[in-house]
This record gives structure tokens, sequence and C-alpha cells, in this order.
């Protein structure tokens, strides 16, 4: 194994651990209420970034899948019942696995067309849903809502499944990232990123590559969706489908660095105790949206990059100046 | 034949959206916010000053010009590089974001119409009541679509932008400034939803998040159009008003607005670049 | 690099004048000694901030008339208000920190049957009561739940009840023969106009046209010219305020009056309805209430005195959302006073027998049902009267409906 990937697995391992532990240490519900919600924005902007980061096609449907996910465990709870308890945890999977089957060939139609139609196109799919989970009253209960059941997990630890479920699909995200990065499709995103013509001309198959990180996106988001919908026990078309909650996620990954692996996790352990402290303050003057436009315009357009690049700079400017001992020159002397 | 007039609007407010696109190569997912923000003005400035909504057009349609023209060199001029379009896209929903937040503050969440003494006249035409406001706001669109194919045509302003539009290298070697053509059509492409906006207040009320609706319109019908064209977007503006109607009357009103996205589906199955659009394969 | 750095350093300050402006804007949260605290997140931004900003007025009009009354079991009552943005992830996650982080005594609930829902299943997991003002629809009673209590006269899905009653009351020769139901398409107004009308069917009234439209966008013509078209004796809309006046408008416009004409909404708005559709128009259009200004309950006169001392205005201006809000703060006053602060024994005694508020004389079933009915509404002459049940009746039901602008 070479430095780096030992590297990486130890910081991987280290985060695993002290996740894992986090709720049987800080054993308060709402303490651990709160890391239910990071970790589910983790893993939602991880797989956003898993997709958008690495092809460079912007995607603004995902929305669209964690509501997906969030109806069909409950759609299957009503019509096929699952089992209360731990067992939806494990019918997870397949959840996600169907939704992912569906959506492809909607992206499939998608990927036809040019990256800003794309982004456009998914965009689309957000309404798509939205509206079907108000129209199929007879599978969704429409606006009415749907219940799921609650499940007898102990109170004093009620929402730890809950948080270990989160975090298993952040780890699964955060896995698949990884290894990507690091084998052949992982290459081809990039070289689609970089030039897909080039790449296409390269014999590279460009569709397919894309569309395996699509699956594997929606299949995350999806998941998410599900963990979601049964801990709350009620969703409804305006809430599973919300764009605000995508809109977060893609704040967070670009806040902490699009295309990187850890960049969206970072964003999300920023991100949502901020927003959390934002509603508590500024909710009741009605400046919560105003405040939330104005820290995304921010990221936008001061940190572009987000803060693992720029971290990750900053540390190699400062390995090399500490090498030579002197200022190392920067692009814009070069171009000057 | 409802489904005309309303048409009729849309593709005032898609017009604006798809030459933005065009010049600039920027999506502004803030245009369904604006016009909202449009519409509210126009509210403000009847329930108030008692100004006629239609008249109202004259004073929004420049003030959002010049907003427009701020927005352009604040936020989107500053995007620069490979990721410029991608990030027009998130920073103009930001600014969405914005417009609704500040208008939830000043004008709270209610629903509000615009209601001049006339909003209730009818007119008879072929059996069918028309409301007398739907066909002032369908002729004032068709007078400003015109006024806007002229400018496009006629104008040396004009014949720039559509330069920059089918060719921007080119027209820069030409001698076309790049930076004023931008900032003016962006300009442009608000004024088109400011107008819109006032008028589209009388007939649908509105409150502050009725810009997802629009957006997501309007967006449907750009793309249909083919990005860039605005023949395009007002064809497919029409037909979209037409469908979404007979939708809402022979299936069910619920279905009305999804028909809209399954029609852009289907489509792009067949021609990906929509109805006029230019086929590219990368950006 | 340098750009970088200047990048990071903006961002820094953006954040540190945010911070600043947050604290600028922030509320005392000390506790005050031996305070009974109450817990309640309320839609103060979003989709609901406007019915919300009704239920907090309420609420502190409450807690400031019982402190100046010298609070409950002698203490005084503190309200700890958390904005919840009009989501229910957000919702959750305040009635959590309410009950696990602050340790309220009591906790009351939002606004918006969709946030009552999961709001109340989390106060029921760790035992709290749940008296809430607004969540009336069938996703709050399908939980099925113990500690629920709506301080309402009945469910909201009952609201038409009366009219049907009162329809059906009417000697055979006088009843609407066929009717049309519009509705809207959200979590009450469907399931309304669908109870009614399968109420009236089986009593054998025919349906000609039954439609459901979108909340958003929608235009009202062509469903007006269908029920026109159809020439139903009576119509019966599941409606709020804005579709409600759409719906009348339209059929002022495509000038089509039917004999019989109930809203669930829209026309129980004594201020907005005539503005909105015509003083002229509104003659005989019934809707139900669960609270009116004048309505004879337990301590209205001094709600509303009280009300319009702390925030002015006019009584019939007065939005039953406070009047709801209200009433949940009486049933938690009576109840502390009879068992005190444990929330098992609250439960268990309000189960058991009435408890009069501002909304009427109030019971639950075992899963927080309110077992009474609602009030018919009626425009007579220009006003909005009560005319059922005959206890609270200023005026007697008028029919049929006179043509428009008569």
């Amino acid at each position: 194994m070479s430095r780096a990937t030992a590297a990486s697995v130890t910081r991987g391992g280290a985060f695993t651990a002290a996740a894992v532990a986090f709720p049987f240490v800080f054993q308060p519900a709402w303490i651990v209420n709160i890391g239910v919600l990071t970790l589910m924005y983790a893993a939602l902007a991880t797989a956003w970034n898993l997709f958008s980061g690495y092809t460079g096609y912007i995607t603004l449907g995902q929305a669209a899948f964690f509501g997906l996910g969030a109806y069909t465990l409950g759609i299957t709870f009503q019509h096929f019942g699952v089992g209360s308890g731990y067992n939806p945890f494990f019918a997870l999977p397949l959840v996600g696995a169907g939704v992912a089957i569906a959506s492809v060939p909607i992206a499939w139609i998608a990927l036809r067309t040019r990256q800003m139609t794309f982004a456009i196109v998914t965009l689309t799919l957000l309404f798509i849903v939205q509206q079907l989970a108000f129209n199929l009253h007879g599978l969704t209960k429409g606006s009415t809502g749907l219940m799921l059941p609650t499940p007898r997990f102990p109170i004093d630890s009620y929402d730890t499944p809950f948080y270990l479920a989160m975090l298993a699909i952040l780890l699964a995200g955060l896995a698949l990232s990884w290894a990507i990065l690091r084998s052949k499709l992982g290459l081809m995103l990039l070289a689609i990123r970089e030039d897909e013509e080039k790449a296409r001309g390269l014999g590279i198959r460009v569709t397919g590559a894309k569309l395996i990180a699509w699956s594997l996106m929606v299949w995350l988001s999806a998941m998410v969706g599900g963990v979601w919908a049964y801990y709350l026990t009620f969703i409804y078309p305006e809430s599973s489908v919300d764009p605000l909650v995508m809109i977060g996620a893609v704040l967070m990954t670009f806040l902490g660095g699009r295309g990187t692996l850890w960049g969206p996790t970072i964003g999300a352990l920023v991100l949502v105790p901020a927003q959390q402290y934002m509603i508590t303050r500024l909710g009741a003057s009605e400046l919560y949206l105003v405040g939330y436009s104005a820290v995304f315009m921010a990221v936008l357009l001061l940190l572009p990059r987000g803060i693992v690049p720029s971290l990750r700079d900053a540390l190699a400017a400062l390995r090399e100046r500490r090498r030579t001992h002197s200022k190392p020159i920067t692009h814009e002397e070069v171009r000057a | 034949m409802l489904g005309v007039l309303v048409g009729g609007i849309y593709a005032l407010m898609a017009s604006g959206l798809t030459l933005v696109f065009g010049i600039m190569k920027v999506i502004n997912v803030a245009q369904g916010a604006l016009v909202i923000l449009a519409a509210y003005l126009s509210y403000a400035l009847f329930s108030h000053l008692h100004i006629d909504p239609f008249l109202s057009i004259l004073v929004v349609t420049p003030a959002m010009f010049v907003l427009g023209v701020a927005v352009q060199v604040v936020f989107v001029r500053s995007l620069r590089g490979p990721d410029a379009t991608e990030l027009s896209l998130l920073v103009t929903w930001a600014l969405a974001l914005g417009i609704e937040g500040v208008l939830s503050v000043i004008f709270r969440t209610t629903y509000r119409v615009t209601s001049p003494s006339y909003a209730d006249n009818t007119w008879s035409f072929f059996g069918y009541q028309v409301g007398e406001v739907r066909v002032l706001a369908f002729c004032a669109s068709v007078v400003l679509l015109v006024l806007l194919s002229l400018l496009l045509t006629r104008t040396r302003f004009g014949r720039s932008v559509r330069a920059t539009v089918q060719n921007p290298t080119a027209a820069t070697l030409l001698g076309v400034d790049a930076n004023r053509v931008q900032v003016l059509g962006f300009g442009l492409g608000v004024s088109m939803a400011a107008a819109a906006g006032a008028v589209y207040g009388v007939i649908y009320p509105f409150n502050p998040g009725s810009h997802y609706d629009l957006i997501s319109r309007l967006l449907s019908i750009v793309v249909l159009g083919g990005l860039g064209s605005v023949g395009g977007a007002i064809f497919a503006a029409l037909g979209m008003g037409v469908i979404e109607a007979i939708v809402a009357v022979e299936i069910s009103p619920v279905w009305a607005s999804f028909s809209f996205f399954v029609v852009l589906i289907a489509f792009l199955l067949v021609r990906p670049q929509g109805v006029f659009g230019v086929r590219e394969r990368t950006l | 690099m340098r750009r970088t750095h200047v990048r990071l350093a903006a961002l820094a300050a953006c954040a540190a004048l945010a911070a600043l402006a947050t604290t600028a804007g922030a509320g005392s949260a000390a506790v005050h000694a031996g305070a009974i605290k109450i817990g309640i997140s309320l839609s103060l931004s979003g989709d609901f901030s406007d019915p919300g900003k009704f239920a907090e007025q309420g609420y502190k009009l409450w807690a400031k008339t019982v402190n100046a009354k010298g609070g409950i079991l002698g203490r005084q009552v503190q309200l700890i208000i958390q904005d919840d943005a009009s989501s229910p992830t957000q919702a959750a996650t305040n009635y959590q920190n309410f009950i696990t982080k602050d340790h309220v005594d009591l906790v009351f609930g939002p606004f918006s049957t969709l946030l009552t829902a999961p709001s109340a299943a989390v106060a029921s997991r760790y035992g709290y009561a749940f008296i809430e003002p607004a969540g009336g629809g069938p996703a709050v009673f399908d939980q099925k739940l113990h500690n629920v209590f709506f301080t309402q006269p009945a469910p909201i899905v009952e609201s038409g009840d009366v009219f049907v009653k009162w329809v059906l009351s009417l000697p055979k020769s006088q009843r609407p023969k066929t009717a049309a139901y519009p509705a809207l398409d959200d979590p009450f107004s469907s399931p309304i106009a669908d109870r009614m009308r399968q109420q009236f069917e089986k009593a054998g009234v025919k349906t000609v046209y039954k439609t459901i439209y979108p909340s958003e966008n929608v235009d009202m013509t062509p469903i007006v010219s269908k029920i026109a078209a159809s020439n139903p004796d009576m119509v019966v809309g599941g409606t709020q305020a804005g579709d409600g006046y759409a719906l009348v408008k339209g059929m002022v416009q495509a000038k089509f009056s039917p004999k019989f004409l109930f809203l669930s909404n829209g026309p129980n708005s004594p201020g907005e309805f005539p503005s909105k559709v015509g003083a002229k128009n509104t003659e005989g259009i019934f809707s139900s209430s669960d609270w009116f200004p004048q309505a004879k309950t337990y301590q209205n006169p001094y709600f509303i005195k009280q009300f319009l001392k702390a925030y002015g205005g006019k009584a019939g201006d007065i939005d039953p959302g406070s009047a709801e809000a209200f009433a949940v703060g009486q049933v938690a006053q009576r109840v502390i006073r009879k068992v005190g602060l444990d929330n098992a024994k609250i439960i268990a005694a309000l189960h058991q027998g009435t408890w009069p508020t501002v909304e009427g004389t109030l019971h639950w079933n075992s899963i927080g049902e309110p077992t009474g009915q609602f009030l018919l509404v009626e425009w007579l002459g220009g006003h909005l009267y009560p005319v059922l049940p005959k206890s609270v009746a200023v005026k007697k039901p008028t029919y049929p409906k006179p043509g428009w602008g008569g």
C-alpha cells in the first residue's frame, strides 16, 4: 500500500471510529438529533459530489431521488409491510437500488443534452416527482401525507439507530468516492470533466461512465430519503421533494470543496450546526431565507473552490516556502 | 383558446430567459423571482398610488432594467473561468432565494392579487366568457414581443446581440463590445420579466414562493424551444399554454402543469436540442 | 495564492458580520426561576408564517393574561417559542430540543396538520401531552396517539357535517337534487368535500360534477365553466380562502348562481370576503367556522377585549387561529390547576370530562378527536352570522340563495 493510500485509510478509520462513538458518548437525544441531520446532509452532499463533482455535470434533481426514496419506503410499508423495528433499515439498499434503476432511463435521455440543458432537465425532475406525489393519491395519499409506523426503539437511545443508518450511508458514499478516484472509472470521469469530446474521441465510454456515477448518486440519495422518512414517520410531497434541502447539500459541497473526497462532509459539519443557529436566531424575523441566500452567494463568489482545496493550497505553499526559504511564484506573477 | 392567452405571457418571460442564455451562456434561475418581484411592485403601486397595473409596466420595466444591470455587474460578471455557466446557475438560484426572502419580510406570505376595477369584466368570444384582463395581458405581451423583435433586427444593438449569440468570438473580432452587450442584454432579459410580472399579478394570486412554479415552467419552455432561440421560446410557450389548458379541461386540473414536463421529456428523446436549438455535443 | 488569502479573509469577515447580525436579533433566553416552561414550535417564516403569527399572538396573549393574574399555582408561565420555518424536520427537531435539552414542563402544538403529525409523535415518545390548536386533519388522528388533544370543536374533516345535516333536514321538495363538488388538493379541503359528497350521495343527491385542482397557479375558469355547464342545484366546495374567492368570482363572471352554495373556507372571513368577491354577491352563501367573535363561549368576550387591547384592530378581523391558540392555554391552565405538572396525569385527566374554552366546550375521544360540531355560518344582509347549531345561532339559515348582485 502506498503512503498516500495508508494515510487515506487511517483518516477514514479515525473518522469512522469517532463517528460511531459519538452517540454513545454524547447521549442527550437532541445532540444525537443534530448528528442525524448533519450526517444526512453529509451523505447527500457526498452523493451529489460523486456525480456532479467528478463529472462536472451539475445536477439539480437530487431532491427528487431523496423524495422517491422516502415515498418508496413509505409505500412499501403501506402496501407490502416491511416489518418494523430494524427491518426497514435492511430494506433500504433494495429501495435505493429500485429508485436508481428506475432513474437510469431518465438520465439516459437527459444526458443526450448538453450540460446546461442537463441541469435544467434534472431540475424539472424535481417538479415531476413532486407532482406525481401529489396526484397519485391511491399510492402516496397525495397532499394529505403518508404515515410510516413508529418503531419501538428504546426511548433513551431512540435516535441512535437512525444516526447509525445515516452514518452507514455516508461511509458507503465516502468509500465509493474514494474507490472511484482510484479506479479506471475515476480516470474516465475526470477525463469527461476536462474535455468530454476528447474523451469520447479517445474511445472512452462516456455515457456508460456517467450513468454509473449517476446510479450511485441516486442509490445513496434515495437511501438517505428512506431513513429520513422513517425518522419523521410522516412525509408529504412538499417536505419530501424540497429544493432547499438539495440546495443545502450543494452549498455544503461547494463550501467544502467540489470534487474532493472530504469536502462535502466538511461542508456539512460546518453548515448544519450553523443552519440550526441561524434558525434559532433569525427565524422569527423572516430573515432566515435572506441570510441563507447571503451565505450561499458568499461561498459561490468568494470561495468557489471550497475549503479543502484552499487549505490544501495553503499547506502546500507553506511547505514550499519552508523548503526554499522564499516566496513561491504565484500564477499571477508567472502570467505577468 | 385560453391557453394561447396564457402562453403569451409565458412567452414574454421565457424570451428574456433564453435571450440571456444566448448572449452570455447564463441561465438566470432568478427569472421567476424577478417576475414575482415585478408583480409585487405593480401591486404596491396599485394599492398605494392607484396606478393601473398595465400602466405600471412603464414604471416597473425601466426600474427592473436598472436592477438587472446592477445584478449582472455585481454578481454575474464576476463569474469567470470554466465553471462560469454552472456557477451562474447556482448564483442566480441564490439570488432567487434572496429575493423570495426579502419579499417575505416586506409583504408576508399571504397571497395577493392586483385587482383593478375591471378585473372581473369578461368579453364574449364564441360563447366563452373570457376575462378582459387576460386579453389585455396577451395584447401587451404581443406588443412587447414585437418591440423586442424590432429591437433585435432593426437596431445596431440588436444586431450586436444576435451576432454575439451566433458566434461570440467572431462578434468581438468584428468590433462588438462584448461587455456592453452582456450588461445591456441581461437588463433587457430582466425587463421582459418585469413587464410580464406586472400583468401576471392581475391574473394569478401570488406570494413570494410562487417563483418556483414559474421558473419550472419557464425552464421547460426554453429547453423545449431551444436554448438561445427567442423564436423557439415563443413557440414553445404558446404550445405549452395550449397543452396545459387542454389537459386541465379534458383530463383534470391536477395534471395540467405535469403535462409541461411530459412533453418536454418526450421531446428531448427525439430532439435534444429543442425545436429551434443548435445541436451541440458539449458546451 | 494571495487571492485565496483575500478570499478566505473576506469569507471570515462575512461570517463575522453575520454573527454580529444574528446576536443583534437575539432575544433573551434567560430562565426565570420557578417559571412553568412551555415549549412551542411555530411557523414564523416560510409558507405557514402568516397563520403562524396569528397562533403566536393567541399564545402570547394567554401567557400575558395568566401571568397578570398571578400565574398558575403561583408560578409564572414562560413560553419558549422557536421558529420551524414551516419545515416538519425542523419542527420535530424543535420539540426534541424542548423536551431533551430545555427540559420544558409542557409543550403546545405548532401550526398546520402537516407539522403537527411528526411533532406529536416526538412528544408521544417522551410521554408529553400534546395540546394543539391547528392539527385537525386526518394525518394527525390516523397516528392514533393518546397524548393528542385538538382544541377545535371537531376534526376538520367534519367541517361540513353541520351543513349536510341541515340540508337533509329540509323537506324533500326543497332539497337540492344535483350537486357539484370542486375541491382544493390539500390535506383538508378535498377530504371535507369528499366526506360531504358521500353523505349527500347516500341521501340521494346526484353528483353531476366533481374535480380536484392543485393549489398553485390555478385558472378557475375551465372549472367554473364545467360547473355551470352541469347546472347543479348545489355547489359544495372544499376550499381555502384564495380559491374560495376565485370560485365565487368565477361563478359571478359566468353568470351562474346555484340555489345552495357552501364553501369550507373563504366566506368565513368576515373582513375579506365582501371585498374580494363584491359585497353585493355574498348573500346566502354558507361556510363553516370553529370560532366566532360573537360566540357565547367560555371567556370569549374577555379574550376579545384583551386581544384588542394588546393588538388593536376590530373584533371581526381577529383570525380564528389566535382563538385556537388561546384555547390551548385555557385547557392547559385548567388541567394544571387540577392535577399539577405531571404529563401522564395531565393526559389521563384530559381524556375525561369536558373542558370549556373560547372554541366551545371540548371533549376528546381516545385518539384526540374532539366530539363536538363546527358552526355553520351564512351571509345575510351583508354580514356573516352563525346560523347553526341552535344553541349559538344568531339568525336562522335562509335559502335558496338569491342570484348574484341581488
